[in-house]
């Protein structure tokens, strides 16, 4: 490796016009996913304005039922297929081939296309809106024979374009994940064997193999709704033999592992952060690391809880409930070896940080929501109520996005050379977390109660905890602001950040903030220690003195 | 430092990590309890096991929940950097012996639930076999559940989008307002004419998905007399919200009266919240989103009424 | 893996450290497995209906005749060895045998095609007849349209073979449309024992 020509010269920054074209740069691209994705994020916001609205009386007063309908399913779609997976999809641009010393991904234009498939499929379902008869409205599940039934009549309707939505979504998701996939197997730097990778490497590899595996079942059961809800076929047609059942099968064989898909880069975000800001190594790295995969052969086998009610034999019921329960123990030795992490150490509290521990807290707190749900004779009586809106909703706003945005703290510097500012940053993080808990805590009375979901309306005796739930969530809505301000003001004018500005250790803070287009080039460092190596002394990578040194240099000269 | 105030350290540690896990312990025992009330009122066989078994749960996760987030705490408290600190704090790469027990203890506490579940399934029989493909199903051939006496009495359900239909065929009596005598176990015999449907009573604790084009089974017994509340549970279009009924709970002697007095009324419409919106939609001009038209409300001897107040 | 230089006056297409040792044949398997799922899926709601129908066959058919299937069969299954000594002659440069027998494994898989064609006109239920009728077009139809895709993958490398220095050494495109058509064909065996073995 000759480091004499690393870090390359900077090069005139290149305009901002890229963001917006064909290319084929993983870093751009990554940027590309995460900002699409915040800009439905807040379409999907504005939708949970309006459910919060409709629902903080109990009557149906705010909009048409049919209305409500389709913005409750437009809600779910969106939040799910058009911010989640794409800005997971997009950290995973930027992360894995920095973290592993590769130049890019293994396969750059399809990694474009893949990318450019999202705004494609999102003005096909932002389309539906407009379409007779409106979008899609039975749910982002779309359970035949409700989402059959085509009031309108019309070929062209709001689920059919749904489907299509979706189907594309799948398209664009596969070639990711082929794309990940390949890249962390056969791209890294030398000397990082797999057990010298990153956990969020781990943990993307982890979620993208149940993507290849469960989502073409998803796409299997889509093509066979869209059939019948097209073409004639009864696949789902009780009246034509068919069973409404089986798609469920099909929907949730995908559509479970699909949740450990958004929560296993969590994982990884949180086994990054906890290291740098407590200035000590992961605790049991490769238990962590194994663990990972541990989830994703349980993640298979656990699909039939979302149907404990639905008429599957009892024996079902119970052997799910049996494999649901058993990935309490791999997420618990996550759970466990975070907090090791943090013994003992000497904790930062940035921003980045404050949202790990709020997410700690609420991925916990669902965590045992989660084991009720697992328990058939508990979920007989709670499932389809809001206990589990409340459930899932703790997990993927109050742990996921929250460890989305401490990603997105941590890595800013790295990726747009800026420091964000950290006021406004930790006034995000509590708006947050005090507006997610007000939120979602009181859909758990509410459904032990037995107010079931997707209601357009409410007996009165619900109420009390709506309003509550209501304010939470328009307090969750004004919790953007700082955000958006901080993301904006920053990338424009904050302050120059270094290629190292949290002293953490990782490939990426090797290379310039931000990297050149294809990061280390053919200089990739041999790496020659385990991960986290905090208070060991130990550098990570060969002739690393050199590297600082010359990082420094670059960065005191510019 | 010498070795006795070492050894007292320890101590103090020792005790001081059991006075609280004293207190978690405690603390769960109590939010246990809690958990009860957060339940609607009990009102069937199966409610029980349904709300201990959440008591249970909800304290077990107090306990689990309370020693993560104190650990939390502590960590936040104590063992923050200097201002001015950037230095690695002391490394512990890791503990196999912690590894394995915080493998070991879950798993144990997880299959134990499971565990205890499956055992009060089977001794309470009420949750099943709620199969909608009955293949051979020799409990039900041989006439009985586990668990249960006999079936007293048999209802048929009709769902619809969107109205609920009760049908006591031995008695001849149709209504849109379910009655049951207290004490008796009965069979609903669940059928829909269009599209999913949840048969979901809340105080009873049990859920049943009605599936088109099969019938499907539900046994259970009510215990207490009362008013409760249906409500569909499993999304079923534009009116699902408003697909709800009353279920009344009487004493035998009330319950067979009622049958008696209803099996004389004259057939009605029944009601159909969904049937009255949908005619205000229609005369109104604005043209909102399209929807499926309502089912015709079932003709039944007894609507019921719109207004009764529910216990749960 | 790394591609000998190509004809074409020694200039590297790529500088040689970073000569992107080509990931695409791991990319291609890998979407190859994912694929096989959604087969799975078709395969698994294939049984299910018909383990749990009433009425599993729509009024008028007895089931499906399977000498005619069987011989279709049998030539798809002979055109995975025809594919496979067409890429034994082009290991060994015989690039005109290549030719030959990949042109014959391409018109194989066309006669494969134009009898399923001719079973699904003399059938006596349509795709809207219950669930057996859509199943069995869904699974055929989606079948055939990856036989389809095969063929016309081979012919793109068939065409690339007239090429000068192409396959002196990126012989990963024909590796992969190989693997493909061993997978259509195996994917065939499945089904054609579901549909027509297990009546």
């Amino acid at each position: 490796m000759t480091i004499a020509t690393f870090p390359p010269d900077p090069k005139p920054e290149p305009g901002w016009t890229r963001y917006f074209g064909f290319c084929t740069d993983a870093k751009v691209i990554g940027i590309q996913y995460i900002v699409t994705a915040f800009f439905f994020f807040l379409i999907g916001g504005l939708l949970a304005m309006v459910i919060r609205g409709e629902l903080i009386t109990p009557a149906s007063d705010l909009v048409d039922r049919a209305v409500y309908n389709g913005i409750y399913t437009m809600h779910g779609t969106i939040m799910l297929f058009l911010f989640i997976f794409p800005v997971l999809n997009g950290l995973n641009n930027l992360l894995i081939p920095t973290m592993i010393g590769a130049p890019d991904m293994a396969f750059p234009r399809l990694n474009a296309v893949a990318f450019w498939l999202v705004p494609i499929f999102g003005a096909v379902l932002m389309a539906s809106f407009f379409v007779p008869g409106g979008p899609a409205y039975a749910g982002w599940w779309s359970y035949p024979p409700v989402s059959i039934q085509n009031p309108v009549g019309h070929f062209i309707n709001g689920q059919g374009l749904w489907i299509t939505a979706v189907a594309l979504s799948g398209v664009s998701s596969i070639m990711g994940a082929l794309n990940f996939v390949t890249t962390i197997l056969r791209m890294r730097a030398p000397g990082m064997t797999i057990t010298r990778m990153p956990v969020y490497c781990w943990t993307a590899l982890a979620a993208q193999c149940l993507q290849l595996i469960g989502l073409p079942a998803l796409t299997g059961g889509a093509i066979m709704l869209l059939l019948d809800l097209s073409f004639g076929t009864s696949f789902y047609r009780p009246e034509g033999g068919g069973d409404p059942v089986l798609y469920q099968h099909f929907f949730w064989f995908y559509s479970h592992p699909a949740v450990y898909v958004i929560i296993l880069p969590v994982f990884g975000i949180f086994s990054e952060l906890f290291p740098v800001y407590s200035r000590k190594p992961l605790f049991g790295y490769l238990y962590v690391a194994l663990a990972s995969f541990i989830i994703v052969g349980l993640g298979l086998i656990v699909w039939v809880h979302h149907m404990f009610p639905s008429g599957v034999a009892q024996w079902m019921r119970n052997l799910f409930m049996v494999t649901t329960m058993l990935i309490a123990v791999p997420t618990g030795v996550k759970v466990f070896a975070w907090l090791g992490t943090l013994w003992g150490g000497k904790l930062q509290l940035t921003t980045p940080m404050l949202f790990c521990l709020g997410g700690l807290f609420n991925f916990v707190f669902a965590g045992i929501t989660g084991v009720m749900l697992a328990t058939v004779p508990v979920d007989i009586h709670v499932s389809n109520t809001y206990f589990v809106v409340g459930h899932f909703h703790y997990v993927i706003y109050g742990a996921a996005v929250m460890g989305i945005f401490a990603a997105i703290y941590h890595w800013f510097p790295k990726f747009t050379g800026r420091m964000p500012y950290e006021g406004l940053g930790k006034l995000h993080c509590l708006l947050t977390f005090v507006g997610a808990n007000l939120n979602f805590l009181p859909m758990h009375p509410l459904g032990l109660m037995g107010m079931p979901r997707r209601v357009s309306s409410y007996d009165p005796e619900f109420a009390f905890w709506n309003v509550i739930a209501s304010l939470g969530a328009f307090l969750l809505g004004v919790s953007i602001i700082p955000f958006l301000l901080n993301m904006i003001s920053s990338w424009i004018r904050g302050p120059r950040a270094s290629h190292n500005p949290w002293n953490a250790i990782g490939l990426e803070w090797l290379l310039p903030s931000p990297p050149p287009e294809d990061n280390f080039g053919e200089d990739v460092p041999t790496v020659i220690s385990r991960p986290y190596g905090y208070g060991s002394g130990q550098p990570l990578v060969e002739h690393q003195d050199d590297i600082e040194r010359r990082l420094q240099l670059q960065e005191a000269t510019a | 430092m010498t070795s006795s105030s070492n050894r007292s350290i320890n101590t103090t540690a020792v005790a001081g990590l059991s006075l609280w896990v004293g207190v978690l312990v405690v603390l769960s025992h109590w939010m246990g309890n809690q958990a009860h009330r957060w339940l609607p009122v009990s009102a069937s066989t199966a409610a029980p096991l349904v709300d201990n078994l959440f008591s249970l749960e909800t304290a077990i996760g107090t306990f689990v929940f309370g020693a993560v987030v104190s650990v939390m705490v502590w960590v936040i408290l104590f063992n923050r950097a200097e201002k001015y600190d950037t230095s690695d704090a002391v490394p512990v790469e890791g503990n196999t012996a912690l590894e394995v027990t915080w493998t070991a203890i879950p798993f144990v506490l997880v299959m134990a639930i499971a565990f205890w579940t499956i055992r009060a399934e089977q001794q309470l029989g009420t949750l099943g076999p709620m199969e909608h493909i009955h293949l051979r199903n020799p409990v039900e051939q041989a006439g009985g559940y586990a668990g249960d006496r006999l079936p007293a009495e048999q209802v048929e359900v009709v769902a619809r989008q969107w109205s609920w239909e009760f049908r006591y065929p031995d008695a001849d009596v149709s209504a849109t307002e379910l009655h049951l005598a207290v004490d008796q176990p009965v069979t609903f015999r669940l059928v829909s004419e269009d599209v999913l449907h949840g048969f979901y009573i809340p105080a009873f604790r049990l859920k049943q998905d009605v599936i088109p084009g099969r019938a499907i089974d539900l046994n259970l017994t009510p215990t207490r007399e009362g008013t409760y509340r249906l409500r569909d549970s499993q999304f079923s279009g534009t009116w699902f919200a408003a697909n709800q009924a009353n279920v009344v709970v009487e004493s035998a002697d009330d319950h067979a009266a009622w049958l008696q007095r209803s099996a004389a009324a004259p057939l009605q419409p029944g009601l159909s919240l969904a049937v009255e919106e949908y005619a205000l939609r229609q005369a109104s001009s604005t043209r909102a989103w399209a929807t499926v038209p309502p089912a015709p409300p079932p003709q039944v001897n007894v609507p019921g009424s719109p207004d009764q107040p529910h216990d749960a | 893996m790394t591609s000998t230089s190509p004809l074409n006056g020694g200039i590297p297409a790529q500088p040689a450290a970073h000569a992107h040792v080509n990931h695409n044949l791991t990319g291609f398997i890998i979407f190859l497995c994912s694929e096989s799922v959604i087969f799975l899926a078709f395969f698994s709601g294939y049984a299910i209906l018909k383990t749990s129908a009433l009425d599993w066959l729509p009024p008028g058919v007895d089931g499906l005749e399977w000498r005619t299937p069987l011989i279709n069969t049998a030539v798809l299954i002979s055109s995975s060895g025809t594919i496979f000594l067409a890429e034994h002659f082009k290991a060994r440069e015989k690039l005109w045998l290549f030719r030959g027998f990949w042109l014959l494994t391409m018109a194989m898989g066309a006669y494969f095609l134009y009898g399923q064609a001719v079973e699904w006109s003399g059938l006596a239920f349509g795709f809207g007849s219950g669930t057996f009728g859509g199943t069995f077009y869904l699974l055929t139809g989606f079948h055939g349209l990856h036989v389809a895709t095969g063929i016309l993958l081979m012919a793109i490398m068939l065409a690339k073979s007239f090429i000068p220095g192409v396959y002196a050494g990126g012989e990963q495109g024909v590796q992969a449309t190989s693997l493909f058509w061993h997978f259509v064909d195996v994917i065939w065996i499945v089904l054609f024992l579901l549909l027509y073995v297990w009546q």
